[in-house]
């Protein structure tokens, strides 16, 4: 099954898979290969990979994800987002803090509008900690 | 003819204004690079996003969309897209043009307009206009054009078209079809849909025989925000790819011509200093002759 990651600055991923789990609007979805073909919508969250059928769960690996579409036919998943972050690329630390001055803004916020960016922001910080966080213990295991 | 201190004079002045356009040629060079690098990288994302949409459309999902609603137009919002520095050959010029043009045809057509302007120069221009209105203009924008400044452009025009302010957004801007060639070209934006690229014969079937969930209008939703976003982007792109490969050959040609012009200033200058001592030559032996005369 062919995975690819695709976002407006890049391809990320694209290469043969065994499955993939991906947050939809209706709740997670775990992709095998000959998935039926299927349109969803990805909302904020994780996804894994699991790039052979033997791998452990530790050979997992994590991508933050913020909102985009996923298009699934029997040999191929094909996932448009906005933006994907490899659990490689997170550092814990920025994130924090990025995620600390997200909440700030969101409290100091004049209006609705400031309210609603900050609260995005937090939950996309939010899902890259929790990358950052899977892929710290998979690397100590 | 000139004397051989003010010949090297210029030609030390020509000199570093060559090195000044020659470092200008290479720092464009370098961001022309990392720019066309940048406008490839979507290509796939809105391939992929055109094509769900080509199926989309052929279903008559789009006809209700706000996002596809083609009304007559009255009223036009125009994005400019032009550069924030100077010395970049023709590109200012070639978009400036391309916009003139369409205001003089709106104006014809009594169709109203306003304008947003990315780009210093291009906000220059336009306030010096009288026939149409500014609702923004946007400046020094970053090199990966993304973030807050892009979704600020991108959420004014999808809202003043949604809510019936404007009845079409066009884009004009600047094509990069390769490091020679870029032109200036008007684009719609908005209502969606109307350049297709993709033909509905050519979905495949993977698509046609999906299920949609949780429905058509939902996906629909979720795609055509997303493609309008990643026209605009590649867009944005686009330009500043162009932007660089038009301003590294405009240094190139500056470059050249300085190499030229040192070149001829030497030549005169050194006939200048054989004439000095030909004739200095001339004088010390006339001055010996008279001697011994």
């Amino acid at each position: 099954m062919k995975l690819s990651l695709v976002t407006l600055v890049g391809t990320k991923v694209d290469e043969e898979v065994y499955s993939v789990s991906i947050p939809t609007t209706d709740g997670e979805i775990s992709v095998f290969p000959s998935h039926e073909p299927l349109v969803t919508i990805a909302r904020d969250g994780v996804i894994t990979v699991r790039r052979h059928k033997e791998d452990s769960d530790n050979q997992l690996e994590y991508f933050a994800i913020s909102g985009g579409v996923v298009k699934i036919d029997y040999s191929s998943v094909q996932i448009l987002v906005d933006e994907a972050d490899h659990g490689d690329d997170i550092i814990e630390a920025e994130t924090q803090k990025a995620l600390e001055r997200a909440i700030k803004a969101r409290d100091e916020a004049g209006d609705q509008v400031e309210r609603e960016k900050a609260k995005q922001l937090i939950d996309r910080h939010m899902v890259r900690l929790k990358v950052a966080d899977l892929h710290r213990r998979k690397r100590r295991r | 003819m000139p004397s051989t201190r003010a010949l090297k004079n210029r030609i030390r002045s020509v000199d570093s204004t060559k090195q000044i356009t020659k470092a200008m040629q290479l720092v464009a060079a370098s961001k022309m690079r990392r720019a066309q690098e940048a406008d490839k990288a979507s290509a796939p994302y809105t391939m992929a996003a055109e094509e769900l949409l080509s199926y989309l459309a052929s279903q008559g999902a789009t006809d209700n969309h706000p996002l596809f609603a083609r009304r007559k137009i009255n009223k036009r919002l125009i994005i400019v897209v032009a550069s924030d520095k100077g010395l970049a050959g023709a590109y200012n010029t070639n978009v400036l043009k391309k916009y003139l043009e369409l205001l003089k045809r709106d104006d014809e057509r009594g169709i109203e307009n306003l304008t947003l302007t990315i780009g210093r120069r291009a906000s220059q221009f336009a306030t010096r206009l009288k026939d149409t209105k500014i609702i923004g203009t946007y400046e020094d924008l970053p090199d990966q054009p993304s973030g807050l400044t892009f979704h600020t452009i991108l959420n004014t025009a999808v809202n003043m078209f949604e809510n019936g302010e404007v009845d079409a957004v066009t884009l004009v801007y600047t094509r990069f079809v390769n490091s020679m060639v870029q032109t200036a070209e008007l684009d719609r934006l908005l209502p969606a849909g109307t350049k297709i690229l993709v033909d509905p014969s050519e979905v495949s079937n993977t698509i046609s025989d999906a299920k949609y969930e949780p429905s058509i209008p939902e996906v629909l939703d979720a795609v055509a925000y997303r493609l309008v976003g990643a026209r605009l982007l590649q867009a944005l792109l686009d330009a500043r790819a162009s932007e660089h490969s038009m301003r590294m050959m405009a240094m190139k040609n500056a470059t050249d011509n300085a190499s030229d012009l040192v070149d001829d200033l030497t030549l005169a200058m050194n006939k200048a200093r054989q004439g000095a001592i030909t004739q200095e030559l001339a004088e010390i032996s006339g001055g010996v002759e008279a001697m011994e005369q």
